[in-house]
């Protein structure tokens, strides 16, 4: 897995409340599987996985493959880990802030983790997608879809309701936000003036060694 | 975030979780290490195939990259626009919507990302200025090669190991408070880098794939940690009562540089001896944001960073002079490293508070180096322990050793060691002193407790002193062998011939170089060297780098792989930054290269000043500095500022002068190679 081999090594890192399936969500990711038992995370963990990346043309037309090596740091939601966690959002390069759709406590803490990142990441406006997990347990259901992708809109980010248990947009969350970080990369060397065109457009595709398929162009 | 550092909230058993974690994470670093350095590389290789970078009129009509002649082309059309040269079709890559840049700027881009550099350094802006926290005070300690890449699992990693030296823990539990206190803190290092756009990153491929951004990200985000702004700490009681002002960097920089500039050479300095009642005088551990570079990690030798007010970091800390920064090998990071290694004479003091004191109570190398010719050889063997990560050196003896005192034929021998860059007293070790022989058996044991892949990356330096009670120990001979290339598995005794110093203080022949210089006034525009001055303000400055000879060898073998540098003081960066290809292999280098500026007046001769520096090229850590020249009028003077690197002296000057009496005209000259930029030759 470390073998160097690879074209771009992105750092993403998983944040929210205890419980709402952090580790579960990026188990379901790089291995595919999913455990319904709840280990508490110890502190920091982080998990890998190699995906294509395909860089594409305004047109659509397919450029250059990418070889991204990905680094899904998973946090601890346990209050008592806090100072540790956060001090590990400055090493991501995206997030991916998740709350549990059937924890209304656990939604209402997004605004809190928005602003622990903004103050503790990068940069104050990373790249983050808002991710309400445990969308198959529909009966369960204490947050609505309005009220997340409103609150998503409001911080200008990408929305999806995930499932570790079904798989349900788990790919498509990481995959956009890979998409984000990979765009603004090209728009941060662009701005130095010095920038590289020829590894391709500002949009990009991928796919984890699965037949390519078209994403939103939104 | 300084909580974050503290994981005493944890239990053993959730600490070990985490340390498993960080050890992961940090063979994934060292893969991505590595992919990086390789990638720089590439970027090396492309990059001096095109020999026309940064001098932008140079020979117009040929490709840069290629130097195929263009013939009739339009400019516009052809000119890349990255770095604006002139280029071919088939040195160009070409993006979807169809613009192009030419390869070398490509791959700077490509590499931007690649790397990551486009992350680290946002990250380093924004953390800039206000990590004051514990956990960068602690990663300050103990740097590791990484630099600004530094994660925080790193910083937590090493933190967590058995690696460091004892020393550090005091420091560490010492009050933020207290540590301003301490000394040693180069002004400089509080230079106001970092306003720095994420431009600069890119000036940062450098020839190894590190050192770059220690010089740039990693110091602004230390410097600000350990140090309050704007106050002025009084030295150490250790110290001989030194004290070194430190201006606050945003609100004083130009205080910061003035200051510098104020000092000047101090020749006292350069009697320290190795004395070691001096040392222990000098209670605490410094931290010092290591800004120099990677290798050098958590115990800076207090020397250094007194000492590490050169001229570098100060011309940056001259308002207005840092918008561009240095790319490859910083200059100030390897005059640092040099002089850390070798020019262990050379120091300098304060005006107003001198530094001098904690200087000379360091310089531990600062012994008689005396007119001994060394022989000898040293045996010795290694062999790292990876459960306590210790390094056990097994000095078994040394032979033929010279004669500190010829008359009496008597020398009393120990054996000191460094894992260089690592000067500092907590990085040395002695074996006993064997009386009245020249090849004295030791059979003793020296451990240095340091983890392994830090370990790679040093030096490990024998150097073998004669004691002398009364007076001052002799220098004997050393050697000194890269840890990273060392194979471990092979616990069999080895067998090195000593050296002399190869660079024991300032005044060191370095060799020569040869250089000659013409400056065209704008209104006679010949065209020298097949170009054509295009109605420029100003005139042109050529700059004919022949030779050098007698070069120091950097590498085994008795040879360097040089180059020459240039920069155009006061800019010191990509503007005016000139190099010569490499000339391999040799002493006595032939470049026979020009570098060309535009745009200079007949007054500015007065307030510029050429500075040539010879690198030898390492392709893997730091080029090694060879020694260097300034040209100008000397006078310390540019623009009625007090600037310090005008500081050109004897052949220097008469030959910048003999250039502007005859403009138009050839002006030659030998000049001796400085052996560190730091200050005028004494």
């Amino acid at each position: 897995m470390t073998d160097g081999d690879y074209d771009y090594l992105i750092k993403l890192l998983a944040l929210g409340d205890s419980g709402v399936g952090k580790t579960t969500f990026l188990y379901r990711y790089t291995d595919n599987k999913f455990n319904p038992k709840f280990i508490t995370t110890v502190g920091i963990d982080f998990r890998e996985k190699r995906v294509i990346y395909n860089s594409r043309g305004p047109n659509g037309s397919s450029g250059k493959a990418f070889k991204v090596h990905l680094q899904l740091w998973d946090t601890a939601g346990q209050e008592r880990f806090r100072s540790l966690t956060t001090a590990f959002f400055r090493d991501a390069m995206g997030f991916l802030l998740m709350f549990d759709l059937t924890s209304q406590q656990s939604f209402l803490n997004v605004r809190n983790w928005m602003s622990q990142l903004q103050a503790n990441a990068y940069c104050e406006n990373p790249d983050i997608v808002l991710l309400g997990n445990k969308a198959d347990l529909s009966d369960q259901r204490e947050v609505n879809e309005r009220q997340a992708r409103d609150l998503a809109d409001k911080y200008g980010i990408p929305y999806f309701e995930t499932s570790a248990a079904t798989g349900q947009n788990v790919d498509k969350a990481v995959e956009t936000l890979l998409d984000l970080i990979m765009k603004r990369m090209e728009q941060c060397v662009d701005k130095t003036q010095v920038s590289d065109t020829a590894n391709g457009g500002s949009s990009g595709k991928l796919d984890s060694a699965k037949p390519e398929e078209k994403r939103c162009a939104c | 975030m300084s909580e974050a550092m503290d994981l005493s909230f944890l239990s053993e058993a959730e600490r070990e979780v985490i340390l498993q974690v960080l050890q992961r994470d940090e063979e994934l670093r060292k893969a991505e290490e590595k992919r990086i350095r390789r990638l720089k590389n590439e970027l090396l290789e492309i990059r001096r195939k095109g020999a026309k970078r940064g001098s932008q009129r140079y020979s117009e009509r040929t490709c840069a990259r290629c130097q195929q002649s263009l013939g009739r082309v339009s400019p516009k059309a052809n000119t890349c626009r990255g770095c604006n040269h002139l280029v071919c079709r088939d040195c160009r890559s070409y993006s979807v919507n169809s613009t192009w840049r030419c390869k070398v700027c490509t791959k700077e881009a490509e590499l931007k990302k690649t790397t990551g550099d486009w992350f680290y350094d946002q990250r380093v802006n924004r953390f800039a200025n206000r990590l004051g926290s514990d956990l960068v005070r602690m990663s300050l300690r103990r740097k590791p090669p990484a630099n600004k890449r530094e994660t925080v699992g790193q910083t937590l990693l090493q933190q967590a190991q058995p690696s460091e030296p004892k020393d550090s823990t005091v420091a560490e539990q010492k009050s933020p408070q207290e540590r301003q206190k301490e000394p040693s803190m180069p002004p400089e290092a509080l230079d106001p880098r970092d306003g720095r756009s994420d431009t600069e990153s890119m000036e940062n491929m450098s020839l190894d794939g590190y050192r770059p951004h220690v010089s740039s990200r990693r110091n602004s985000l230390e410097k600000t940690v350990t140090f309050q702004e704007g106050k002025q700490r009084p030295g150490p009681v250790g110290t001989k009562g030194s004290t070194l002002p430190i201006p606050s960097r945003s609100r004083d920089a130009h205080l910061s540089g003035s200051e510098s500039e104020a000092r000047v050479g101090s020749p006292g300095a350069a009697s320290a001896d190795e004395n070691e009642t001096v040392f222990k005088k000098n209670p605490k551990r410094i931290l010092r944001p290591s800004e120099y570079t990677k290798s050098v990690i958590d115990l800076r030798p207090e020397d250094v960073g007194s000492e590490s007010g050169s001229l570098g970091d100060r011309s940056k800390s001259v308002p207005g002079l840092n918008t561009e920064v240095e790319e490859e090998e910083d200059i100030d990071n390897l005059v640092e490293i040099h002089r850390r290694r070798t020019a262990r004479g050379s120091m300098r003091s304060g005006t107003s508070s001198s530094t001098l004191g904690s200087m000379v109570s360091i310089y531990s190398e600062a012994g008689d180096y005396g007119n001994i010719c060394v022989t000898g050889e040293i045996a010795f063997s290694l062999s790292y322990e990876h459960t306590t990560q210790t390094l056990f050196i097994h000095v078994k003896e040394c032979r033929q050793l010279a004669y500190a005192d010829e008359a009496k034929k008597r020398s009393n021998p120990y054996v000191k060691t460094y894992l260089l860059p690592d000067t500092s007293r907590q990085g040395k070790r002695k074996t006993t002193i064997k009386r009245n022989s020249i090849n004295p058996l030791y059979n003793e044991m020296l451990k240095y407790e340091i983890n392994k892949s830090l370990l790679l990356s040093r030096i490990l330096q024998f150097s073998v002193w004669h004691h002398d009670r009364f007076g001052r120990n002799t220098f004997l001979g050393e050697a000194e062998i890269p840890m990273g290339s060392w194979n471990f598995e092979s616990q069999l005794e080895e067998c090195l011939p000593l050296h002399g110093k190869d660079g024991a203080g300032s005044q060191q022949y370095r060799g020569e170089l040869v250089v000659s210089m013409k400056y065209i006034p704008s209104s006679k525009h010949p065209g020298g060297n097949g170009k054509k001055g295009k109605g420029q303000e100003g005139g042109e400055l050529q700059v004919w780098i022949k030779e050098a000879k007698n070069l120091i060898a950097a590498k085994s073998g008795g040879t360097s792989d040089s180059f020459v540098k240039g920069y155009l003081l006061p800019l010191r960066n990509k503007a005016t930054k000139r190099k010569t290809p490499v000339m391999k292999k040799t002493l006595n280098p032939h470049y026979n290269h020009t570098f060309v500026y535009n745009g200079i007046s007949p007054e500015d001769l007065q307030h510029i000043c050429l500075e040539l520096t010879v690198w030898d090229r390492e392709p893997l850590s730091s080029n090694d500095f060879l020694g260097g020249v300034r040209l100008g009028v000397g006078n310390g003077m540019s623009k009625d500022q007090v600037v310090d690197w005008m500081d050109s002296t004897g052949e220097e000057v008469s030959l910048w002068q003999k250039m502007r009496q005859f403009p138009g005209s050839w002006a030659e000259g030998t000049l001796q190679l400085r052996s560190t930029m730091a200050k005028p030759r004494p």
